[in-house]
């Protein structure tokens, strides 16, 4: 048994299961509500519950009061759902987020390119209804005899409703990539659920534009690209594309007829393994360093946009930070595999990144 | 009209400042500038929570009806009699006179931030923060005045926490910190204090009260913790919004961070002692205590704070090395000296030695239950020792120098820096405290030193008595636990007096 919980002022659903605290779920779905101890103590994590019921959990009398409960309120770091709710936070709405509604799709496989060893390239066309989404959002794909969805960010922009673009590394011992890699061929079907996450363009923001992308991760930046061009924002656009050798900057080609036609953008690919004699005259190295080099260690006034693998995106908000470009400007989507990883712990300086 | 969020909310409930018109804005605030701290635009402070006013006084209402309720069935009853031994009580004494008179100076400092910070969002946090202080400062002296009546040693805590030689030690920390200017003792209480050591005061004195059958008291924490999120949330803020404002901000933060991270440091090797020996049922030692709220917690904050810039104080490996070591030393101090103390001391039984050696398996057999055993010799002897001279203290963090060279190899060896300023000599008990002074020797070579006062002729004479006199510190108050006042009527309540004396 599972609940819907709806999360205002975001206007968010996330899907809490048996048991589960509204706060885990929402962290889990990429809704960060404030919290610290987590465990029903200090209240930093009250929430109004405007509609349903809440069991409220170990909340401490003095963190959660009587006329506290009385009023519809609850600790999501304790609290587990009776029925679906629909619960207030405090959390900013953001002008730049378009509420759609996450829906269930089928879709067949209509072409596998594999342009390198470790990614290969999905397109899957959409069964009867489009999907509206927002560049840089993902799908959580069903992946047969996997337990469990998988999420993958879309590559296509919003104005390709009619497909969906998937960007695929193969992860070491991955059950789900390894299938999607080998036994998944043209003409099959696959479901998936979407869209989701809180990483798009704010396009509200005034200032100057830094995509940074790492390996795959170059799939929800392409989408934004995209739909930036498409849409004729006029303001400056930077890409820095990492990838391991010349083989996985399969994307180069178009991002460089982009850079020639859009006289906004510029367009920069760096690559960490490259053989040294291979010829490449371009950057080496990853891509927090060629930003670092390209904007001279400073990037205030700019609004970020980082998505890769979490070592990738750690070292781009570092270097983001040192270049005084703070939280309020960075936003970033991070790929983490369902292999058991060792996570660092964190405080709670930051909340999103 | 659209339901408002609780941002949009709270804004229209606090900002509430205007622009002066008759004075210019930097003699309103003539705080704001002279520490070197940068400030672009204070409307970037992002609130660190939102509670207004109304709703303030409306929970906090609430929950000192809660906690009052408890405290009355507590004192109705005689809760005092289901403590786990008298010995726990000390702990509470030094709760009363170490931590209680801090929260009264975190009212005053938070209240003399809050006219001081230009920024209204700033103003109100901390306005909420010094209302907070002062109701905790209350709720502590009702929750402990029950002991005050079945017990020695809580009596007379504020004129101890001004004049007692143990006590200098949190009150420097405070005056220094309430000397300095706005920003720094944000960092100081906001930052240091209250986000990265909290739990190293809060977790040994509430989950030690919880061990020992001190319903009260983990009744108080709850509430008290329940303000606490507040205040950490608020010390992140402002340590974020200096390093955002300004790159000159970063090593004026991370001199402040260096600084108060040591002196609160070393007000808790008091609580260091009191969780290892006054605790007779122990949730956790000391030393586990950093490992979780300082190593881990600390460490993955740090690890963060790398991103602006801001580094780890270098002594950390100082503080990693002493936690086998802190308050089986403090202890000692204490043991020592407890003749001029308003708390009790003795030596552990075997039961706690064993739980000592199990929790301090690499120092505490080797160098710490000899010497204690050997105290155990002389008591039995009928010569319990007490040092009959004063101490040599630290001009920084004011205790007695009995911290050894662990950090150097050599855990036999009592710590001793110097440094010469203006003619005169200062003493250290290490390299940070000596680090603190030597940058800003003008402020410290102002410290009150209770044993130089003493010697001065401050303090009531030269002689114990004199001096305990002038601390109103009475007989029954000092001295040994075995002996004491408080272990005769415990042992009446208990009815365990008769049974002594038969045995005996």
């Amino acid at each position: 048994m599972s609940w819907q919980v709806e999360i205002e002022p975001l206007g968010e659903l996330v899907e809490v299961e048996e048991g589960q605290s509204i706060l885990d779920a929402a962290l889990r779905g990429g809704i960060y509500l404030p919290h610290a101890c987590g465990h029903g103590l200090c209240g930093t994590c009250k929430v109004q519950v405007l509609e349903g019921e809440v069991e409220h959990g170990d909340a401490s009398p003095f963190a959660l009061m009587d006329m506290e409960r009385d009023e519809g309120k609850c600790l999501a770091c304790t609290a587990v759902p009776l029925s679906d709710l629909i619960i207030e936070a405090d959390i900013e709405e953001d002008p730049d987020a378009e509420s759609h509604p996450v829906r269930d799709f089928t879709a067949t496989v209509e072409k596998i390119d594999a342009p390198c060893e470790r990614i290969k390239v999905f397109t899957l066309r959409l069964e009867g209804e489009q999907i509206a989404f927002q560049a840089g959002q993902y799908v959580n794909l069903q992946v047969p005899g996997v337990e469990g969805p998988r999420a993958f960010s879309m590559a296509n922009p919003p104005s390709r409703a009619d497909i969906v673009e998937l960007h695929i590394c193969k992860v070491r011992g991955g059950p789900a990539t390894t299938w999607l890699h080998e036994e998944l061929q043209e003409g099959m079907k696959l479901s998936f659920s979407g869209p989701y996450g809180r990483f798009f363009i704010r396009k509200s923001a005034p200032g100057p534009i830094l995509l940074l992308a790492g390996g795959s991760g170059i799939s929800a930046i392409k989408s934004m690209l995209l739909d930036l061009l498409e849409t004729g924002a006029e303001r400056d656009i930077t890409l820095i594309h990492g990838a391991r050798d010349r083989a996985e900057l399969y994307t180069r080609a178009l991002f460089e007829d982009l850079a020639a036609r859009h006289a906004s953008f510029r367009y920069l690919p760096v690559l960490s393994d490259e053989p040294p004699d291979s010829g490449w005259t371009g950057p080496r190295g990853f891509v927090h360093e060629a930003a670092k080099e390209l904007y001279g260690g400073r990037f205030s006034d700019n609004k970020a946009y980082v998505c890769g693998p979490p070592p990738m995106v750690e070292a781009c908000v570092t270097a983001l930070m040192r270049g005084r470009l703070f939280e309020r400007d960075i936003f970033v989507e991070q790929f983490l595999t369902k292999s058991p990883q060792e996570e660092r712990k964190r405080s709670p300086l930051f909340r999103k990144i | 009209m659209a339901r408002m969020t609780l941002k949009e909310r709270y804004h229209h409930m606090t900002r509430l400042g205007w622009q002066p018109t008759y004075q210019p804005m930097e003699k309103v605030y003539p705080q704001a500038t002279y520490e070197g701290i940068k400030v672009r635009n204070w409307d970037d402070w992002e609130d660190p929570f939102r509670m207004t006013m109304e709703a303030y006084w409306k929970y906090q209402g609430e929950k000192e009806r809660k906690l009052y309720a408890i405290m009355d069935s507590f004192a109705q009853n005689n809760g005092h009699l289901n403590l786990s031994d008298a010995r726990y009580v000390n702990a509470l004494k030094l709760f009363l006179q170490g931590v209680t008179p801090l929260e009264y100076q975190a009212h005053r400092g938070f209240a003399r931030q809050a006219r001081q910070f230009p920024g209204e969002g700033a103003s109100v946090a901390c306005h909420m923060q010094s209302l907070d202080e002062l109701r905790h400062t209350q709720t502590q002296i009702h929750t402990l005045s029950h002991y005050n009546k079945y017990f020695d040693g809580f009596h007379d805590f504020t004129r101890w926490h001004d004049r007692v030689w143990y006590l200098s030690v949190p009150k420097s920390f405070f005056d220094d910190a309430s000397t300095a200017g706005p920003f720094e003792f944000i960092v100081s209480v906001g930052f240091s204090f209250e986000f990265v050591l909290t739990n190293l005061l809060f977790v040994p004195f509430m989950s030690g009260a919880a061990y020992n059958g001190d319903m009260s008291t983990v009744t108080f924490g709850f509430s008290a913790q329940s303000d606490e999120s507040r205040h950490m949330t608020l010390g992140l803020q402002a340590v974020k919004f200096m390093l955002e404002q300004h790159e000159d901000n970063v090593p004026i933060v991370q001199q402040w961070i260096d600084k108060w991270l040591w002196r609160g440091y070393r007000v808790l090797s008091l609580v260091a002692a009191m969780q290892d020996y006054m605790l007779p049922e122990s949730p956790m030692s000391w030393k586990e205590a950093w490992e979780i709220y300082f190593e881990e917690n600390g460490g993955a904050l740090f690890q963060d704070l790398e991103r602006y810039g801001i580094r780890m104080p270098d002594y950390a490996p100082i503080c990693a090395a002493e936690k086998d070591h802190l308050s089986h030393q403090v202890w000692g101090i204490l043991y020592n000296h407890t003749a001029a103390a308003a708390f009790h001391t003795w030596v552990p039984d075997e039961r706690k030695m064993d739980w000592l050696s199990a929790k301090y398996p690499d120092t505490f057999d080797k160098y710490y239950r000899p010497r204690l055993e050997y105290w155990r010799e002389l008591e039995q002897k009928g010569e319990r020792y007490y040092s009959q001279t004063l101490p040599l203290i630290c001009q920084t963090c004011q205790i007695p120098m009995g911290f050894t060279e662990v950090a150097n190899g050599d855990p036999m060896q009592v710590a001793y820096r110097s440094t010469e300023y203006n003619g005169d000599r200062y003493h250290f008990c290490s390299d940070p405290c000596q680090a603190i002074f030597e940058r800003e020797p003008e402020k410290f070579v102002h410290a009150w030193l209770p044993p130089q006062q003493i010697f001065q002729g401050n303090c009531g004479g030269a002689s114990l008595e004199d001096v305990l006199k002038w601390y109103n510190i009475q007989p029954g108050d000092n001295l040994d636990y075995a002996g004491s006042p408080d272990e005769q009527r415990w042992l009446e309540w208990k009815g365990l007096a008769a049974a002594r004396e038969a045995a005996e």
